[in-house]
């Protein structure tokens, strides 16, 4: 027994090692660096956290990658919440369509969906040439190109995500709640208030949460559609390290983890919200 | 000697002492059944006796051999756990070769054996089935023959019928009997249900709060509970303090509880003269319960149950004023 | 009441129908606008699969599409292979590890997107060889990413054929803890795992921010290659966009096709 005891333990290693090397000692390193002084001096600053907070350029970027995570999310979870609660009464096939119809656009985000809304709104896209033809200005001076046009294409990529969250959630009310709501003489509406929300409350939290982590890291999507011409936390993070401009490390560690404590409180919300499950055993 | 021998066993989990320094032997052949309240210990007793998990202290003796540190592969039993834990990506004759084939036995010998133990359960015909075709009772089945296809030294059998429904579960009963009876192995069945433990066993350990509260024949046990957790658990029995006794019998009794079943009373509208006490009470309530009544009477204020065979010509009424009797061989000092 | 009933039905089929209506349109515009020539006015004009003939008669692009599946494929047999190992140590010796290991395989949710490559990079831009080959960078990138999904599969299958259980049994049985879990666990849940595992393949598939930030041009992957293209030419663009699209369908599809076979299975 005794001489088993090393061998089993080998098997954890490679996932250990795996999690050790790539996951832990690079956030450690990030997180270490961003208190080192500009320039590769041994020494503790906090000066790169107030540039940050104080640059305007690196305000904007957070103010705006807030903005566009806090629209993106509620946006996107309203018409999910819309879309689950009707997947709850639909049962034919349409609800099977959708479903399927779900499953397959979550899929489709970052670099393409940049570029189907640039064919559709950009400056020479289909919907903006009609526009232009036709004297609808609303689509003729579409804003793509800008936060508001961000907005627009984050929430075609948090509508399925969050849509596919919340419909297992809806799988939890029951039928008879809502007899018993009606045997005491409540409508539908009272239903909803008192009993079916306040239910979901933790599912549409830990949704929420998710949604908001997901639009706060995205990168793909906003770089394809305007490379670094916007002020987001991603995009200033990434231009730190790669790309033309002067690579600044301390600089960039320390935005990398302002954006994992966003990153941390939104998902720590979550697990506050959702109930948890017993062990295994 | 015995079979089986457990020395002073002690078990924790984390600060939680679950078995007390158990001691317990158990003779080859026999049909033992260790009884008791679900969290008392006794499928931890069974599953340190099956190797799955390491005691705390004590020694476990096997057929004169020391197995307390052995691997359970290497300890030569077999267990039916309460879920059936069948492999599910395997049929029914690939379940029970399992472990026949890690004995690299050859194939005549395996396939016969297979075939013994599947005509032995009564599931001709399901060889080829995998386990999620088949009903609980059925795969419980299957389990069994898992079990007993591996010829051990002994078979544990952790609860194996509570998650079967009732009318299956004594059918299971008389078929683990018989299996038990014409193989001649030695099993240890851990149950919570005392009915089923009467009806199964050779022997009974009555477990509480992780130590043997009593050990004996199933009639032992049942007539002669030796404390009111014994007598509580075992036959529902009246359990009376000396203060009532004397109440009830207007003779002295020592300080103590005694505990009298309810089928001993003896009830009549005249006069009773062939008990030893014999006293007047009222019945404030009767129960039928299966084939018998259960009244609820106060005598002298103090309220016993008493069970009457369900017949239509004893059949008393709430208020009725009665003669009852018992003998004093049946209030069970403990 | 019927009407009532009737009327709030008309109403869930009208919102499903409106936000299908809204996720597709990207879709098919993407669709139309690689099958014609011009698309200015409302109706496209000039039918052409001239795209799609240039983009398979393209060496390159089959090249980016083989090196998509091998950097999708390789990272995710290894992760799964190393997330198996660590849940035998986890279920069969130490089952109060596993809130470590769920811990571990969390935190990828907090580093997502481009926080990850970007810290590695940091970290090993500089280092020796293996830590400083970006092929390395990239594959062990790809594995912690996908470190949720993985784990997270791997997890709800042995919970749902009650891993230690079967364990249990096999145990009793004669077989080692070893052969227990390998060669009785494994093949129980092996179908309900690749299901999981097809989903972190469509993952890695349509990554672009990891392989921008840790290869930029030097390893053009296929998600690369439609950046290269998207600003050359807008309808092959849109060719590139489709074809990826239908294989990251055809990956999902597979996988549902898998799940829902494993449901009769047990159904039965």
């Amino acid at each position: 027994m005794k001489g088993q005891k090393k061998t089993y333990l080998l098997a954890l290693a490679p996932f250990l090692l795996l999690c050790i090397l790539f996951e832990i000692i690079p956030v450690i390193y990030t997180v270490v660096t961003s208190f080192f002084p500009e320039g590769g001096e041994i020494g503790f600053t906090l000066e790169n956290y107030i540039n940050i907070f104080t640059g305007k350029l690196y305000q904007q970027a957070i103010i705006n990658s807030l903005l566009i995570s806090i629209f993106s999310s509620v946006i996107g979870l309203s018409v999910a919440f819309i879309g689950a609660k009707a997947v709850h009464e639909e049962h034919g096939r349409l609800k099977t369509v959708f479903m399927s119809i779900l499953n397959m656009v979550s899929n489709f985000s970052g670099v393409p969906l940049a570029f189907a809304y640039i064919i559709m709104f950009g400056n020479i896209g289909v919907m903006t040439m009609i526009g232009a033809n036709y004297g609808i200005e609303f689509l003729a001076e579409f804003p793509l190109y800008s936060v508001w046009g961000l907005i627009l294409i984050y929430v075609y990529f948090q509508i399925p995500l969050s849509t596919l969250l919340l419909i297992p959630a809806f799988d939890s009310i029951r039928k008879e709640w809502k007899e018993a709501v009606a045997l005491l003489g409540g409508s539908s509406m009272t239903f909803w208030r008192k009993v079916g929300i306040p239910v979901l409350m933790p599912s549409i939290l830990g949704t929420f949460s998710v949604l908001f982590a997901n639009a706060l890291a995205a990168y793909a999507t906003a770089y394809a559609l305007l490379m670094n011409n916007v002020s987001l936390l991603p995009i200033r993070l990434s231009e730190q390290f790669v790309g033309d401009i002067i690579q600044r490390p301390e600089f960039g560690s320390a935005i990398a983890v302002v954006m994992m404590v966003f990153m941390v409180l939104a998902i720590g919300v979550q697990n506050k919200m959702t109930p948890k499950k017993g062990g295994s055993r | 000697m015995a079979y089986i021998e457990f020395k002073n066993i002690d078990k924790y989990y984390g600060d939680n002492h679950v078995l007390k320094g158990i001691n317990l032997e158990i003779n080859k052949g026999d049909f033992v059944t260790l009884l008791g309240p679900s969290g008392c210990g006794k499928s931890t007793l069974l599953r340190c006796l099956a190797g799955l998990e390491k005691i705390s202290g004590g020694q476990i003796m096997l057929d004169g051999e020391d197995i307390t540190n052995k691997d359970p592969k290497d300890r030569n039993i077999g267990m039916v756990f309460q879920q059936y834990s069948l492999f599910p990506n395997m049929t029914v004759e690939e379940n029970l070769s399992f472990g026949l084939k890690l004995q690299k036995l050859d194939n005549s010998e395996i396939s016969r054996r297979v075939k013994d133990a599947i005509d032995m359960v009564e599931l001709k015909g399901k060889e080829k089935e995998y386990p999620s075709n088949l009903s609980g009772g059925q795969q419980q089945r299957v389990a069994l023959a898992r079990g007993i296809v591996m010829q051990p030294k002994v078979l544990l059998l952790d609860e194996p019928l509570s998650a079967i429904d009732a009318k299956l579960r004594k059918s299971l009963q008389t078929s683990i009997r018989r299996i038990h009876k014409e193989l001649g192995f030695t099993s240890v069945f851990v149950t919570h249900d005392q009915d089923e433990a009467m009806v199964m066993s050779d022997v009974i350990h009555l477990f509480h709060e992780g130590k043997i509260e009593q050990s004996g024949s199933p009639v032992e046990v049942y007539t002669k509970p030796v404390t009111s957790f014994a007598a509580g658990f075992i036959g529902n029995y009246n359990i009376l303090d000396s203060r009532a006794m004397e109440l009830i019998t207007g003779k002295k009794w020592k300080d103590g509880q005694i505990a009298i079943r309810p089928e001993t009373f003896f009830l009549s509208r005249n006069e009773i003269t062939t008990e030893d006490y014999c006293m007047q009470g009222l019945i404030t309530d009767s129960v039928p319960r299966g084939n018998v009544l259960r009244y609820t009477i106060n005598i002298n204020d103090v309220e016993v149950y008493a069970d009457v065979l369900f017949r239509s010509i004893s059949m008393y009424n709430i208020g009725d004023r009665l003669n009852i009797g018992v003998s004093d061989h049946n209030c069970v000092r403990l | 009441m019927n009407a009532q009933k009737n009327k709030k039905h008309i109403g869930a089929k009208i919102a499903i129908v409106v936000i299908i209506a809204y996720l597709l349109l990207p879709l098919v515009m993407t669709l139309i606008y690689s099958l014609f020539r011009e698309w200015i006015d409302v109706v496209p004009g000039g039918f052409t699969l001239s795209a799609y003939t240039e983009l398979f008669t393209d060496p390159l692009f089959w090249k980016a599409v083989g090196r998509t599946v091998i950097i999708s494929i390789v990272p995710i047999i290894l992760c799964t292979v190393f997330v198996l190992l660590a849940m035998y140590v986890v279920v069969v010796y130490h089952p109060e590890w596993d809130k470590m290991i769920q811990i571990l395989c969390t935190i990828p949710y907090a580093i997502q997107g481009v926080i990850l490559p970007i810290c590695v990079l940091s970290l090993y831009s500089g280092a020796p060889d293996p830590f400083g080959d970006r092929m390395f960078m990239l594959i062990a990138t790809y594995m912690v990413v996908i470190l949720p999904y993985v784990y997270q599969g791997i997890r709800n299958n042995l919970n749902g054929v009650g891993a230690s259980r079967l364990i249990e049994a096999a145990q009793m049985l004669g077989a080692s803890r070893f052969y227990a879990f390998f060669r009785v666990v494994i093949p129980n849940i092996m179908s309900g795992v690749t299901v999981s595992v097809m989903l972190a393949m469509a993952i890695v598939f349509g990554d672009f921010v990891i392989i921008n930030t840790l290869a930029g041009g030097r390893f053009m992957t296929a998600q690369m290659y439609l950046y290269d293209v998207m600003k050359k030419s807008g309808q092959r663009t849109c060719a590139v966009i489709v074809i990826l699209f239908l294989v990251t369908l055809i990956i999902s599809a597979c996988a549902f096709f898998l799940q829902s076979r494993g449901k009769d299975g047990k159904d039965r």
